[in-house]
């Protein structure tokens, strides 16, 4: 079984605060891996210092093999890994196309044009219209992205990660603030994504979690008190105690 | 996108007609108002590429300016005494004079942008005006080029087929280089670099989550904006034939912020309009009063509150 994220004994700390203490995770090519666990338990940090906008005190992040724990966030992302936000975070006075032209125009290479007009470049919205397309957002290409419903404000951040080509998706939270029929939209969006590529999943809502998930590792207090199956999960009597027994 | 163009067409006509309707009203002072306007509207034009596309509010913009303007002084000194350090010949045709303030102004501004881009928001607001007084101050202490006085000089730089002594033409040449800049950074603006500036402004923390490495990018536009600084401060070292550290002062750089956001921030004509209104209203308001900004300062207020884009927005 070979590992596509391999986290190696993560440390974090802010201040006296031990938001990650000695965490071990893998997440292998092709599945999804659900990172769950009670508010506070460190899941948004483990999250940053994946994705390189924090730095850890201690321990090792491999991408495919390569030791990436010290790599700048661009580098992480020309590996193949990229992540979406717990709030909504897109492009607000850009049109949906723009949004996602514009990840297309940054994966594509440097930006260093002055000259050429973006809007009319085609090798830049053609593909960014297919993606649209495939996230079913084709009809709402032309709207500014603030105009758009919150949950496809949602569709187009994963329109967004996906176009940067990554392999790896770290997704915050992304049912978030979402309503009920949205969410399952969402949830069937999610299922679709799993063919193209891995993700680790933070996720609040336990049905789309345990419908998903190929694998969940629930962290508490920053660390990682068990890791298997859902049904593992559901049945672990550490994990009763810890989370799901609050929540029943 | 037909009508904007013919709205730009029209502009450069009215402007291109001021100086015969100076000469109608008897009132030669308005071309050198005109030409006033059309300089800061260069500089402040540059600064929107900073405030209005990439979200960067650099409070230090005169020094750009100010270098520019020294650079034209400092050749000018030197073209007519001796050399600079005993080697260096002074310049004075604007072809060569022109373009080196451009390159010195951008040089300092890449120097600057390095070092202040590694901050954000406040900080980054108060390590460009620090930046900029350091500037002031070198100057105000260069006793060679005048300090405090300042450094005059006797002729405008040489253009081929172009009288030094006329202003009318100097007028021109000023409009001709506001309408260029305006074109180039419109291109700027449209292109993948100016996509990614936007987007620097609108949202930079998921701008690097998709993969941009922001630094770099926002340094280029601090450099290219230094440069068209530097431009404008070249031109009014001409307009004046005479530089001193007033053009470095931090209220200079106060005064552009004000243009840009007065006429409307990340729009490029707002600034030209900003500019306008500013340099219109203090040569009218100081008929009356030397405090003038108690009257500009309301005016700032009502139009930051209640147009989103400035004058500009006023129209949309």
């Amino acid at each position: 079984m070979s590992a596509l994220l391999e986290v190696r004994g993560l440390m974090k700390r802010f201040g006296g605060l031990i938001a990650t203490n000695n965490l071990d995770l893998d997440v292998t090519e092709g599945e999804l891996h659900a990172l769950i666990g009670p508010n506070g338990a460190g899941k948004s940090t483990a999250i940053g210092l994946i994705s390189g906008e924090l730095k850890p005190d201690a321990g090792t992040i491999r991408l495919a093999g390569a030791d990436i724990t010290g790599a700048p966030i661009a580098a992480r992302v020309r590996l193949g890994m990229t992540r979406s936000f717990q709030v909504t975070s897109i492009l607000p006075e850009f049109t949906a196309l723009e949004n996602v032209a514009l990840v297309e125009q940054i994966r594509a290479g440097h930006s260093f044009r002055f000259w050429r007009e973006a809007a009319r470049d085609r090798s830049l919205t053609d593909p960014a219209l297919d993606m649209l397309a495939r996230m079913g957002l084709a009809a709402r290409a032309e709207v500014a992205a603030r105009d758009l419903a919150h949950g496809e404000q949602r569709q187009l951040e994963l329109a967004m990660a996906l176009m940067t080509g990554a392999k790896l998706l770290l997704l915050d939270e992304p049912m978030a603030g979402l309503g009920a029929t949205e969410s399952q939209a969402m949830t069937t969006i999610l299922a679709g994504l799993k063919r193209h590529a891995t993700i680790l999943l933070v996720e609040h809502d336990m049905d789309a979690v345990f419908a998903l998930a190929d694998r969940i590792t629930v962290l508490v207090y920053g660390q990682a008190i068990a890791s298997g199956p859902p049904d593992a999960i559901r049945a672990d009597p550490a994990v009763r105690a810890a989370y799901l027994g609050e929540e029943a | 996108m037909v009508r904007r163009y013919l709205a730009a067409l029209v502009a450069i006509a009215l402007a291109c007609l001021v100086p015969a309707v100076a000469a109608a009203l008897g009132k030669p002072d308005l071309i050198t108002l005109g030409t006033q306007i059309a300089i800061y509207a260069i500089a402040a034009a540059g600064l929107d590429l900073l405030i209005g596309y990439t979200g960067l509010s650099s409070f230090g913009h005169a020094a750009f300016f100010g270098l520019g303007g020294y650079t034209v002084g400092i050749m000018a000194f030197h073209a007519a005494g001796e050399k600079m350090f005993g080697v260096i010949p002074g310049l004075t045709e604007a072809w060569l004079v022109w373009p080196l303030a451009i390159a010195v102004s951008a040089l300092a501004a890449l120097a600057i942008g390095a070092l202040s881009l590694r901050t954000t928001g406040v900080s980054f607001i108060m390590i460009t005006l620090a930046f900029a007084e350091m500037f002031f101050f070198l100057f105000v202490s260069l006793k060679t080029y005048g300090g405090d006085d300042g450094l005059g000089f006797r002729r405008r730089n040489g253009i081929p087929g172009i009288s030094p002594r006329d202003d009318v033409a100097f007028y021109y040449v000023c409009l001709t280089a506001l309408v260029l800049v305006l074109a180039l950074l419109h291109r700027v603006v449209h292109s993948r670099f100016g996509r990614v500036l936007q987007g620097m402004r609108q949202n930079p923390r998921r701008m690097e989550a998709i993969g941009l490495a922001t630094y770099r990018y926002k340094l280029t536009a601090f450099t290219i904006a230094g440069g068209v600084a530097g431009l404008a401060g070249a031109l009014h070292a001409n307009l004046l034939r005479f530089v001193s550290p007033d053009m470095l002062h931090w209220t200079m750089s106060g005064d552009f912020m004000i243009m840009v956001v007065l006429g409307g921030a990340g729009t490029l004509i707002g600034p030209v309009i900003g500019a306008a209104a500013m340099v219109l209203l203090q040569s009218w308001l100081a008929q009356w009063t030397e405090h003038w900004m108690i009257v500009m300062g309301p005016i700032l207020v009502f139009v930051v509150l209640f147009a989103r884009r400035g004058i500009l927005g006023l129209f949309r």
